[in-house]
């Protein structure tokens, strides 16, 4: 096992450390020992120190790299040598290094024998406990990375013999501030010895009663120095001294200064009454109190010194008596709330210490200092002189320099807060007006006292109550209780995992970004390799692209939208079934045909020179029935009096709705179509359809409408129109009217038919170019040609116009319109009032003249128009578009989910019918019910 | 509903789905026809209209709403006073104890120079430090009142101070001075409804200061304060568009004064023909992409803080008024003639009857169609899954200046 881990940051490893690796192999069995059988390091004793130190080593190392190997535990004599012990220990630093850093690894191969020295001195002590502990905060120590640097220092101490400094001297290794504090304590006992400055400390109350205790005691009072009363007689004092009070209180000033403290902190104590208060403003109250004065009488009369009596003594009590943590225990959680993570591994060392020393003072200092750190310094109070002085690199020392001034004044924090708040403090009053009691309004409590309000004003209650509410910057000095404590360290807990967290995240972000780099450098020299040699790059074969997608991927397909769905459903209603566009292709085609033998027909019986005529070339895209036939002429064809036909209309641009049985065709002829010409196709034309066809057709002339109309007797009876025109008509109009009326024959067709079927072609040819193409377009095109035909108001607005203004908005709307996107930003157009008399109107593209292609409608059916598209377009925002179009509401698509509301659907496509063609027809005016019918029932 | 997959698109990778809820789906705002943009393709096919009686019957009601210099002055000089004193506070912390001011800052129409004549308000945005507690408001009230007195103990003028929701408002005879109360961001979090002023409040007076930074940077042109004050009076007027907020009608009016291919600023008569086409085309509807909040992080749509029936209200008014505009009845809307029944009355104009526009909201009646409608991505089923109390929340964020300019109507 160990071989398995271990080659691996071995490799990482310079030469060195590797070379090493068998020693390690050879120290294993040390730890393996030594974790599993305590009593071990008992026998190892013997052949201390340096044997030991490895072990104690190796484990540490075990605990980090988790790897025990069993196997290599049959060699002993590796763990007895001394020397080897030494490499192995090199070897399994460095190893270990590999997770923290390099440049210690000398530092702690001298720290090993420092450590080796020291070892023993702690360990024989107690050592059922002590080697465990101090294991433990080794392996802390070997993790935690600025321990190497003190470390030398510390081990490489050779005075350090004595464990009790030793183990001070473990301290700083794990944190300046224990260290400091330890090691203060230690320097200002050697002061304290020398000078004698114990006043400032809890036992130093001891020394200082120990005082007052050297007069003889005055016989006439009975005044009993323990409990500070004084007794009316001898009698009363014996029974006193008897008594249990007296003798609780004597053993606890005779026992360690453990009994002093109270549960809390920051207390104040008046030391004549044996009083401690809670904060500055109780004692104050004390002090005030009568049965302080009491006391303080007495002791005048004994001539006793009395510390409250003198403002300067006052002072003097208050510092001595202030008592921060609770012994022993809450070293540690003080340790803790410096920082969390030493706390295990001070925890031994500082127990060594006092046991060593036996004094709470200790616990005291260190205490005080590593709540200063862990809190805000602004709380620090009666942190002895000596200890500042000996730590000039403490945190805490600024501080400690602000209580030197202030010490006399301010005891505790508390003494410096300024009341805040008052405004919030309500007096109650009495009938009479007189103020009766206070109630705070942040803290919802009540008193009656002004002095109690002075207090609660500044008590810290009333401050956290005034942070949370009023003022969040206010300072309250943080309750240093052992949950407040749990609470910060697991606040830094989950900051320094949140701060882990992200810095791990910007990591991988920032190896993504370089991976993104790399792989789009990769996927460019395939491109281009794809293009030099395979000409199409098969990059689907090549896997995806991987996570990252460089680039900007696939494009997001807009996802279909209601909107989308209601308007591709009514498309499929209104589209025209198989059978119609079966017909409607048969009829145009016969037509086409029987046109063309007729125009044959005619030329043969006008032209005087047949072999000159011809050809109509029609090139008819067979694949595509709706394809405008092209006609080329010949110049020597001129003429042929009928130069090609023409599909127009719905049929060329492919608007044919179910249901449009009507096309239009479009005969070119060379001269101005007269009625003759008309009459003779139309006598013509049913021969020609027999030739052609086997269906019957009925031909009928419509000379007002200048066409010939084609029915199919067969079932869909599909019609066709055919209207002659002649490109002489328009010319005549734009060129001098005069000459061309002069050639014109009476029997000249109708004018504006025969400019409106030119227009047609245009229109057509127009339609092919700009709208065909244009995603959507046909679509909507459809959908409102059957609004059109639909809902009356519509009807005024033309075919023409109305592909007009579909092609204007689809085309400026930007690329890829979806079709509901499409529909809604025509009533948008419309809405915004492109048609109302001030709008700009159509522009016709395909007239010569400026002209407006909406110049037919009136005022008011433009009004009409717009109100009505208006309203459609805040249906269709308010997802109601299956009124606009005259359908159901579809369901959502996609998902399946349960249906618990199947009856619902069935009774909409059923019976609902009725009703919702009704609320639809009052929406758009009574649309067509046929077609309404039609479109529910395909549907 | 939830916990199934979404769309066959990689969403995951793109945005991690928070919220559990219907299936994600991206939300693509439709971008409503706006004719100003797309001139090129809508060339004119007839002579432009005479449009020099309208142009002259805009600017004079704008001379009408705009107030008098005597009323600028007597606002003037109560906010400059009201500043200094607070300024003076903020410059000296310790001389008033009950609040701490960060910073006073003028919001709202006057410093927008969009103020009307006849609403003499203006707004002063004081932030606290401290948390604004209605003791700390008032308290502050009575510091500047007294302050106030002893600036001018001569006039002797009446001056009162009432607290309400959003602060506390010193008025004089001829003016008075809302001072919005807000406090920190930091702060917000901390707020607690039975002590403090309401947290959305206080919200809509910090957006009220971003408002005013943005206006200040981006909306100086003439045209756009003019079109704020047309299309104010135009909404006090019209109940139908009582929904817009002035911060939309700020908006609204700048986007159509400068949002222009040619980024010229447009004439008045245009711009104001444009903010009723737009309105028309639904720029506020739902679905649309409106106009972005520039003041609010990622893109909130300005017009959401309508109700949809709001939405729909807008719409509908200002396509009736479009058309009668277009009929030739621009006095009437801008309030020289007639009144305000146009929008809701059927009217003929030369003869063409104006029938105006009836709703087309329609509330979803059954939980089935909800159900339905839940599919869509689109924000109008979003809001309506929403709960009320969510969605007033939106809304209160969203309407900053309810409280700035509320009494305008």
């Amino acid at each position: 096992m160990a071989h398995f881990v271990y080659p691996v940051p071995a490799n990482a490893q310079p030469g060195t450390a590797y070379s090493a690796q068998p020693a390690y192999v050879a120290a294993t069995p040390a730890q393996a020992a030594y974790g599993t059988a305590t009593p071990r390091p008992g026998q190892a004793y013997e052949s201390y120190p340096a044997a030991h130190a490895t072990t104690q080593y190796a484990y540490t190392t075990r605990t980090q790299v988790a790897v025990t190997p069993a196997v290599s535990y049959d060699q002993p004599k590796a763990y007895y040598q001394p020397a080897p012990a030494a490499t192995a220990y090199t070897a399994a630093e460095a190893h270990y290094q590999t997770v923290d850093f390099y440049t210690a690894k000398p530092v702690f191969t001298t720290g090993a024998a420092g450590f080796t020295a020291q070892r023993p001195a702690s360990q024989p002590k107690p050592p059922a406990v002590q080697v465990t502990t101090a294991s433990q905060s080794y392996a802390y120590s070997a993790a935690s990375t600025p321990a190497v640097n003190t470390y030398t220092s510390a081990y490489n101490n050779p005075t350090t013999t004595q464990s009790s400094i030793s183990g001070t001297n473990i301290v700083p290794g794990y944190d300046a501030a224990v260290y400091s504090a330890a090691s203060s304590y230690y320097q200002q006992q050697q002061a304290a010895k020398a000078i004698g400055t114990w006043a400032a400390k809890k036992p130093g109350t001891q020394p200082f009663k120990a005082k007052p205790k050297g007069p003889p005691k005055t016989p006439q009072l009975h005044y009993c120095d323990v409990c500070k009363i004084s007794c009316a007689g001898p009698q009363t004092y014996r029974e006193h001294l008897e008594g249990q009070k007296h003798k609780k209180k004597e053993a606890a000033m005779k026992g360690a200064a453990t009994p002093v403290v109270r549960g809390g902190h920051n207390q104040l104590r008046c030391e004549l009454c044996d009083v401690t208060c809670t904060g500055a403003d109780a004692y104050a109250a004390h002090i005030r109190g009568a049965k302080h004065q009491k006391v303080v009488k007495l002791h005048t009369k004994l001539g006793k010194p009395i510390p409250s009596t003198d403002p300067v003594l006052v002072t003097t009590t208050g510092n001595s008596t202030v008592s921060v943590p609770k012994a022993t225990s809450s070293t540690i959680s003080a340790v803790g709330a410096g920082n969390k993570t030493v706390a295990k591994s001070t925890t031994s060392s500082v127990n060594i210490v006092k046991k060593v020393v036996a004094t709470p003072k200790i616990t005291f200092v260190g205490g005080t200092t590593l709540r200063t750190t862990g809190a805000k310094t602004e709380e620090v109070k009666a942190a002895p002189e000596p200890a500042a002085a000996a730590k000039p690199a403490e945190p805490m020392q600024t501080s400690s320099d602000d209580l030197k001034d202030d010490e006399h004044l301010n005891i505790l924090g508390e003494k410096d807060v300024a009341p805040v708040g008052h405004e919030y403090i309500e007096e109650v009053r009495n009938e009479q007006g007189k103020t009766v009691s206070f109630n705070c309004k942040l803290c919802e409590c009540k008193f009656n006292d002004p002095n109690a309000k002075e207090m609660h004003l500044k008590g810290r209650r009333h401050r956290l109550q005034y942070k949370k509410k009023v003022d969040p910057n206010l300072q309250v000095e943080v309750k240093p209780s052992i949950r407040a404590r749990k609470v910060q360290e697991d606040k830094l807990r989950r900051q320094s995992q949140k701060e882990d967290f992200w810095r791990r995240r910007e990591q991988e972000d920032r190896w993504r970004d370089e991976m993104r780099m790399e792989e789009e450098m990769y996927w460019e020299q395939h491109r281009r390799y794809d293009m030099e040699y395979m000409h199409r790059g098969p990059m689907g074969m090549m896997g995806p692209r991987g996570p990252f997608g460089a680039g900007p991927g696939p494009m997001i397909r807009k996802p279909e939208s209601s909107d989308d769905r209601h308007v591709n459903a009514k498309h499929a209603a209104i589209y025209p079934t198989e059978v119609e566009l079966q017909a409607v292709q048969t009829i145009v085609s016969a037509c086409e045909r029987a046109l063309k033998q007729t125009s044959d027909v005619l030329a043969d019986s006008d032209g005087p020179k047949p072999e000159e005529k011809k050809e109509i070339k029609k090139e008819e895209a067979t694949t595509d029935a709706k394809q405008t036939e092209k006609v080329k002429e010949e110049p020597a064809n001129t003429n042929r009096v009928l130069k090609g036909v023409m599909r127009v209309g719905v049929l060329a641009k492919g608007l044919l709705l179910h249901g449009d049985l009507n096309v239009n065709l479009v005969v070119l002829c060379s001269e101005k179509p007269t009625r003759t010409l008309l009459e003779r196709m139309a006598d013509s034309l049913p021969k020609q359809l027999a030739t052609v066809t086997e269906d019957k057709y009925e031909v009928k002339r419509c000379v007002e409408e200048a066409a010939i109309i084609v029915t199919a007797e067969k079932e869909p009876n599909p019609s066709c129109t055919i209207t002659l025109t002649s490109p002489v008509m328009r010319e005549a109009n734009t060129t001098e009217g005069e000459t061309v009326s002069v050639k014109d024959p009476p029997d000249v067709l109708d004018r504006q038919k025969c400019l409106a079927a030119l227009a047609a072609l245009r229109h057509a040819k127009w339609f092919q170019a700009r709208a065909t193409g244009l995603p959507s377009c046909v679509i909507v095109i459809r959908i409102l040609r059957d609004l059109c035909q639909r809902v009356p108001t519509w009807s005024h607005l033309s075919q023409w116009s109305m592909e007009l203004l579909v092609e204007k908005c689809v085309s400026s709307g930007g690329p890829n319109m979806s079709p509901g996107d499409a529909l809604r930003r025509i009533f948008e157009c419309i809405s915004s009032g492109i048609i109302l008399p001030g709008g700009p109107g159509l522009y016709d593209p395909c007239e010569k003249d400026p002209t407006n292609a909406l110049a037919s409608l009136t005022n008011q059916m433009r009004e009409d128009l717009t109100a009505s598209a208006q309203h459609a377009l805040r249906l269709v925002a308010f997802r109601q578009i299956h009124k606009v179009l005259a359908m159901d509401p579809l369901p959502p698509p996609r998902f399946p989910r349960q249906r618990f509301n199947n009856p619902r659907k069935r009774r909409h496509t059923g019976s609902g019918e009725g009703t919702e063609e009704g609320a639809e027809k009052k929406e758009k005016k009574e649309g067509e019910e046929a077609t309404t019918e039609a479109a529910a029932t395909t549907k | 509903m939830r916990g199934r997959g979404g769309p066959p698109m990689g969403r995951g990778m793109m945005r991690p789905n928070f919220r559990p809820g219907p299936p994600f789906r991206a939300f693509i705002p439709h971008i409503p026809f706006d004719l100003v943009q797309c001139e090129s393709t809508f060339p004119r096919a007839k002579s432009a209209p005479e449009e020099k009686p309208f142009t002259e019957a805009l600017l004079k009601r704008n001379v009408d709403l705009t107030p008098s210099a005597p009323e600028q002055a007597s606002v003037l000089a109560l906010v400059s006073k009201i500043q200094t004193i607070l300024d003076n506070l903020v410059v000296t912390p310790g001389a008033f104890e009950a609040a701490q001011i960060e910073e006073v800052r003028q919001v709202g129409s006057f410093k927008k120079g969009t103020m009307m004549t006849g609403h003499n308000v203006a707004d002063i945005v004081v932030l606290l430090k401290t948390l604004p507690t209605k003791e700390a408001v008032a308290a502050l009230g009575s510091k500047v009142q007294e302050e106030l007195k002893l600036l001018e103990p001569i006039e002797g003028k009446v001056l009162t101070m009432l607290t309400n929701d959003s602060g506390f408002e010193m008025s004089s005879a001829e003016a008075s001075v809302k001072c919005l109360i807000t406090t920190i961001p930091p702060n917000l979090k901390k707020l607690d409804p039975e002590l403090h002023l309401d947290g959305k409040i206080m919200q809509s007076h910090l957006a009220a200061i971003r408002h005013s930074r943005w206006f200040e940077e981006n909306a100086q042109h003439s045209s756009i304060k003019v079109l704020i004050r047309l299309l104010k009076d135009l909404r006090n007027r019209f109940e139908g568009l009582q929904p817009l907020t002035p911060w939309i009608i700020e908006l609204l009016s700048h986007f159509a004064v400068v949002n222009h291919p040619s980024r010229q600023p447009l004439a008045i008569n245009g711009a104001f023909r444009r903010s009723l086409q737009l309105l028309s085309a639904g720029l506020f509807l739902p679905g649309s992409v409106g106009i972005a909040d520039p003041c609010e992080q990622g893109t909130v749509r300005v017009h959401v803080v309508m109700t949809l029936e709001q939405q729909d209200q807008v719409c509908f008014t200002a396509q009736t008024l479009l058309r009668v505009l277009s009929h030739g009845g621009f006095k009437q809307i801008l309030g020289l003639e007639g009144n305000a029944s146009i929008a809701t009355e059927m009217s003929v104009w030369e003869g063409v009857v104006v029938t105006p526009s009836d709703k087309a909201y329609e509330k979803i009646e059954k939980k089935e169609d909800e159900e339905e409608m839940e599919e869509d991505a689109d924000e109008s089923v979003r809001r309506k899954t929403c709960s009320v109390k969510q969605y007033q929340n939106i809304q209160s964020i969203c309407h900053p200046e309810t409280q700035e300019d509320a009494d305008e109507s």
